[in-house]
């Protein structure tokens, strides 16, 4: 018996292991796919190191230069303070990046769960828990943030919340779906009637079955976050200064961009790019871990 | 179907009570009341003021207050502009954000479906992949900067079109709409695609080429009605976003809007204005959300079966 279980368990590894490696051979071909996680790692390890690599400090003003075109000093030009428009933008990385991947991780958490224990109890539980997901997609969610950033006064911490609170609906619906397809399969079952209890089968067993369309659907939420962060920094409702995001950078370039129109081209260009490497790089892996899906 | 129709108009209600009753108590809550900025304000005025709009009054009570004259349509007053009511304000703003939505959603499927047609038709061509790319671009870039370039490049530089307001200059309404309507045109073009490939790769659409009929007949005739069902279905939630985008156009180009109302409102801490507009927001895209669902049904056979034998 116990042999037959180690056969089992052998074989399920190897083939797991080899649809992983297929599905990075698969990602490996696709170009933009791999221009954007490129450009992703480039920006990360950027807006880590930024304290230390940034040409000038972050409070660095320079008012007798004044708003100056891009040059061999200021290689993305000067705002009208004088201060270096390359450094503004590494340190908005940092805080467009952390909205970004914090923001996500708060959806990631309550949709997984959510999904998961709706999937996996399913009945009166999966009907209620889902009949709530379908009343909250109804709602005006950029609204109800910019409601309440008004009553709470805008911060980082609310910034976070409120995202991620938003954006996990999505989530849990994938996840409930893969849970309901899973739940029928008689490793499940097996674990059922060997007694574990719930919340282990839900965290050994069914979470990391479901982890494909997860990573997928994560990668694409990061860009729609970071753009939902500068949509809300750009009407100023946002990153309150002296900090600054993208969002309120292009903002600021927007109320110039007559007279200087690089204020608002190279913020504008940085968040267009990475927005562009994040879904490159979640359809491609979308399209290299389940090749069964079609592009929409 | 009339039966569906009236049931998911009954899931709405709750819900939009819900909106409404969740937005009443986190405005009530918000820290310091709405006069409290205006130092110059003796403090008899403030009581006078509070009496006027009953802020004295227990917290149920204008709760059940504002929500009776909800139902009768009425926002109650703004606080900022005492001179109108917040049902006033939106009257005012409301027809031109339409206005925009509407011309952002015709520029988006007049651009989109074409694309996303003659892309799904010609697949793996470069009449596939020119159009998908541009729409990917056209996906990736904010509304917040699209709507600049495109004002400084046609508006200030080439000086073709005018760079603000609505309706008062000929072609002032050219720039905003495109601006608003380019991200729906790019996830039509995609999401149309996408249907239209579907439905292509079906037995009748190949019973259809061996019976000889002309591409553009299978394409109009037979395809379009099964490729389209996914761009309805996402017109709906759609407009919640348009409504959103809407909020950054408006400011862009000095449309007077509800969107630029509502920002407006949101920096002046004009609570019944915010509390209104949102649930007037919500109200719209819940009844927008209705009608997709109802269209969607109405389109698609299979899902009108189902109701019917479900009952």
């Amino acid at each position: 018996m116990s042999e037959i279980v180690h056969i089992a368990e052998l074989t399920n590894l190897e083939k797991g292991r080899s649809l992983t490696q297929d599905a990075f051979l698969r990602l490996r071909k696709n170009k933009m796919a791999m221009f954007g996680l490129y450009f992703l790692l480039f920006l990360i390890l950027v807006a880590l190191l930024t304290p230390w690599i940034a040409p000038y400090s972050y409070e660095e003003q320079n008012l007798e230069l004044g708003a100056s075109p891009p040059s061999a000093r200021h290689w993305m030009g000067t705002d009208i303070l004088g201060r270096d428009q390359l450094t503004r933008i590494m340190y908005g990385s940092r805080i467009s990046l952390m909205v970004g991947f914090i923001a996500t991780a708060v959806a990631l958490t309550i949709g997984v769960l959510w999904g998961a224990i709706a999937g996996f109890f399913g009945g009166r539980t999966d009907a209620i828990m889902m009949r709530i997901v379908d009343a909250l997609y109804a709602l005006p969610f950029t609204i109800f943030i910019i409601l309440l950033t008004v009553v709470f006064g805008s911060s980082m911490l609310l910034l976070f919340l409120a995202i991620g609170a938003v954006e996990w609906l999505t989530m849990a619906r994938i996840v409930r779906g893969q849970v309901l397809s899973i739940k029928k399969q008689e490793f499940i079952e097996a674990a059922i009637s060997m007694g574990l209890p719930p919340s282990r089968i839900i965290a050994h067993h069914l979470i990391p079955n479901v982890l494909g369309p997860v990573i997928v659907y994560t990668t694409l939420t990061i860009p729609s976050v970071i753009l939902l962060e500068s949509f809300l920094s750009f009407l100023g409702l946002g990153i309150q200064p002296p900090a600054s995001s993208w969002g309120s950078l292009i903002s600021g370039g927007v109320e110039v961009m007559e007279e200087y129109p690089w204020l608002l081209a190279f913020p504008g260009v940085v968040l267009t790019i990475t927005l562009f490497s994040l879904n490159f790089l979640g359809d491609g892996l979308r399209d290299a871990l389940d090749p069964k899906s079609s592009r929409d | 179907m009339l039966l569906f129709i009236i049931k998911r108009i009954l899931q709405a209600i709750p819900v939009l009570l819900l909106v409404a009753t969740a937005t009443f108590f986190m405005v009530r809550a918000a820290p310091g009341g709405p006069f409290d900025k205006d130092r110059s304000i003796p403090p008899e005025v403030i009581t006078q003021l509070n009496k006027r709009y009953h802020l004295d009054d227990p917290l149920w009570k204008q709760y059940v207050d504002y929500m009776g004259n909800l139902l009768q349509g009425d926002f109650g007053p703004s606080f900022k502009y005492a001179s109108h009511s917040v049902t006033e304000l939106i009257a005012a703003g409301f027809p031109a954000t339409l206005e925009l939505s509407l011309y952002a959603i015709l520029f988006a499927l007049l651009v989109g479906l074409p694309a996303g047609m003659l892309a799904a038709v010609k697949w793996n061509t470069s009449l596939d992949y020119v159009p998908m790319s541009v729409a990917m671009i056209g996906i990736c870039m904010p509304t917040f900067v699209l709507g600049p370039i495109l004002l400084l490049v046609f508006g200030i530089w080439f000086g073709w079109l005018p760079v603000a307001g609505w309706g008062q200059v000929p072609g002032d309404k050219i720039l905003p709409s495109i601006t608003l309507g380019s991200v729906y045109a790019a996830y039509i073009a995609r999401i149309s695609r996408g249907g239209m490939l579907e439905v292509l790769s079906q037995d009748y659409i190949r019973t259809a080429k061996a019976k000889g009929l002309s591409t553009a007949r299978i394409v109009f005739v037979h395809a379009l009605r099964g490729g389209i069902t996914p761009v309805i279905s996402f017109l709906g939630p759609a407009l919640a976003g348009l409504l959103a985008g809407s909020f950054v156009v408006e400011s862009i180009f000095n449309i007077p809007g509800l969107g630029r109302f509502y920002v407006t409102a949101a920096f002046n801490r004009d609570y019944t204005m915010i509390l209104g507009c949102t649930i007037f927001f919500a109200f719209l895209i819940i009844l927008f959300n209705l009608l997709a669902d109802i269209i969607q049904v109405w389109l698609n056979p299979k899902l009108r079966q189902e109701l019917e034998a479900r009952g």
